[in-house]
């Protein structure tokens, strides 16, 4: 029995260009009915998935009193951007985003390097301690956060380091799921002749690294990449333990209490919703191939 | 139906006589993990134990007290609560989410579909969003009073005054459906990789035998993609045991505490009730029992080895 981490295959570049056989699923002819019945099932998950958005973006330019009118108005009319306005005017939005955007994007440009490093020494050498040293990486993904939240926060706080900038990067730089995708993907796409010629060539075993390996990995890079800076942007728990100044507060944490304040402000928190998730969805959207093939990679072996 | 035997044998890759720098250099390269392993990782851990054993409100110095917090965990009926709750979580997302994701992928990977990126990407969507997003959006929809299901099922059926968020039960449901919508994309993902790298060959052998679709299903689809099914489930029940954002952000626990998570345990014993202590035993707790039962899955389903 084969397992995910277990199957090696030394193929190269199985992983990158993995041809995904588009053609050849498991289904026989199964005639229009059933077609039909594939396509209307999938078409209504697919509204399922995208009207709860679909109402937010619409309900985010109507004015108050519209948002929960019956039945729903796709279109607002009459349309209005005063919601944008008072949100942007009245509320420190503009220090939420960039408190967001600068900490993920910190993070997760340390993370790629530091993933794609160890990702690399799990790959390619052998040494002393490998196994042991790689079961420790790994099963540091089942330790939950919630055993590690009140020490972490009290640690942070009494070293006097419990800044955003610091806090909400320098702990997770290095995520034990980064270094496994990174991993699998150099044993499955970089061949072990490249590494060899680099060395005959009298590079040394970071020059390799920095000019061999780090190159040919940009693909999965980038998946890891977008998936780090989600994971960073939208995490919720710690953030809210750790920050107190509401001018240092996430975007998650500026929705939360524009939210929880006494008369529920959906006409800000909409436009806020809608304001936060554009520069995931379009992050998305434009590394979408990228992400869904490399978070695969790693448990499916080409 | 078998499957090709695992190839274990750790393969180092490059392996020559060589300098010291070079078999120095890995260690290099891992180090930078575990430092940052060390101090945020094993560290907190280790303070954690420290301070289950004390009494703390989180000034002065903490009162040693032994084992009494976990004695009154487990008297503790809200832990009680929190775990049971966290219990059904996991149930959802390993047998209600996970065969959700399976199913999914297995009609997006019928032959000739048409669309399929665009479905993939769709369903995937939710992943990408705030938690924060989603939660309020959701009790928006889901409100007694102007929420747009009970204005749907007021226009339709009358009544309409369901309170989705406020009665136990239907609580836990709409946290589970959230769960749902939010994590079932993502896991397609998995599956949909996992069912595109089974070889065709397999499939013939079982359509040549007159395996039916169902056999052909459990014969030939559910062994192969075995592995990923593994990894899912482990993943999920990590992910699902130590759910906070969801009911933290949807229900706020409520109503009382019946959609209280462990997680929204601690938090709550920690930040609102300076019960320090207490709540690094209570994450103890969790740590142990999740810990344990992925290493236990870990070596039965062997994920995870170089």
């Amino acid at each position: 029995m084969s397992a995910p981490a277990t199957e090696r295959t030394e193929r190269p570049a199985a992983g990158a260009a993995r041809p995904t056989d588009r053609r050849t699923g498991p289904r026989r002819r199964s005639g229009i009915p059933g077609r039909l019945a594939l396509y209307g099932t999938l078409t209504v998950l697919a509204l399922v998935f995208v009207a709860p958005m679909v109402w937010a973006v619409s309900g985010s330019f109507k004015p108050r009193g519209d948002i929960f009118e019956y039945p729903p108005k796709l279109l607002p009319d009459p349309a209005t951007l005063d919601n944008f306005r008072s949100l942007l005017s009245d509320q420190p939005f503009w220090h939420w985003f960039a408190v967001s955007v600068v900490t993920a994007g910190l993070g997760t440009a340390v993370a790629v390097f530091v993933c794609a490093m160890a990702g690399f020494a799990f790959a390619k050498y052998r040494f002393a301690g490998k196994r042991l040293l790689f079961n420790v990486m790994f099963s540091s993904l089942s330790v939950p956060f919630a055993v590690i939240v009140v020490p972490l926060f009290i640690l942070v706080v009494k070293s006097g380091l419990s800044n955003p900038w610091f806090a909400l990067t320098v702990p997770w730089v290095a995520p034990a799921f980064g270094i496994f995708m990174m991993q699998q993907y150099i044993i499955q796409s970089i061949p072990d002749e490249i590494i060899e010629a680099a060395r005959i060539d009298g590079a040394g075993e970071f020059g390799i690294f920095l000019r061999v390996v780090l190159p040919l990995l940009r693909p999965s890079l980038g998946a890891l990449a977008v998936w780090q800076f989600l994971q960073s942007y939208n995490s919720f728990m710690w953030p809210l333990v750790l920050i107190s100044d509401v001018d240092h507060y996430t975007l998650p944490l500026g929705l939360n209490i524009l939210f929880r304040a006494e008369q529920r402000q959906f006409d800000l928190v909409l436009p806020g919703a809608v304001l936060a998730s554009v520069p995931t969805i379009l992050v998305f959207l434009l590394l979408r191939k990228q992400l869904l093939e490399g978070l695969s990679t790693g448990a499916v072996k080409g | 139906m078998t499957i090709p035997p695992p190839t274990a044998a750790p393969t180092g890759g490059t392996a020559k006589p060589a300098g010291k720098r070079r078999q120095l250099a890995p260690y290099a390269f891992i180090a930078p993990f575990y430092v940052l392993y060390t101090l945020f990782m094993v560290v907190p851990i280790g303070t954690a134990v420290y301070l289950s054993t004390t009494e703390w409100v989180g000034l002065g110095t903490p009162d040693f007290v032994g084992l009494r917090n976990f004695a009154n965990l487990a008297r503790d009926t809200s832990f009680h609560k929190a775990l049971g709750n966290s219990l059904i979580y996991v149930l959802v997302s390993v047998f209600v989410v996970v065969p959700a994701a399976l199913l999914i992928a297995q009609a997006l990977h019928t032959k000739g579909l048409r669309a399929r990126d665009l479905f993939r990407i769709t369903f995937f969507l939710p992943m990408v969003l705030s938690p924060i997003v989603i939660a309020l959006v959701y009790s928006l929809l889901l409100d007694r009073d102007y929420g747009l299901l009970n204005s749907v099922l007021r226009a339709l059926f009358g009544g309409g005054n369901t309170d989705w968020l406020g009665d136990p039960t239907l609580a836990k449901v709409s946290v589970g459906f959230v769960i749902l919508w939010r994590w079932v994309g993502y896991l397609t993902i998995f599956f949909l990789a996992a069912l595109q790298a089974v070889p065709k060959e397999r499939y013939e052998a079982a359509e040549l035998d007159g395996a039916g679709r169902l056999r052909t299903f459990t014969a030939v689809t559910l062994p192969a993609i075995r592995p990923v099914t593994a990894f899912v489930v482990v993943t999920s029940f990590i992910g699902a045991a130590q759910l906070f954002d969801e009911p933290y952000l949807i229900t706020g626990g409520g109503p009382g505490e019946e959609t209280l998570s462990v997680a929204m345990f601690v938090y709550r014993a920690a930040f609102e009730r300076q019960q320090f202590g207490y709540a690094a035993a209570a994450g103890l707790v969790l740590f142990v029992i999740v810990f344990g039962i992925s290493q236990i899955l870990n070596r039965l389903l062997s994920i995870g080895r170089v």
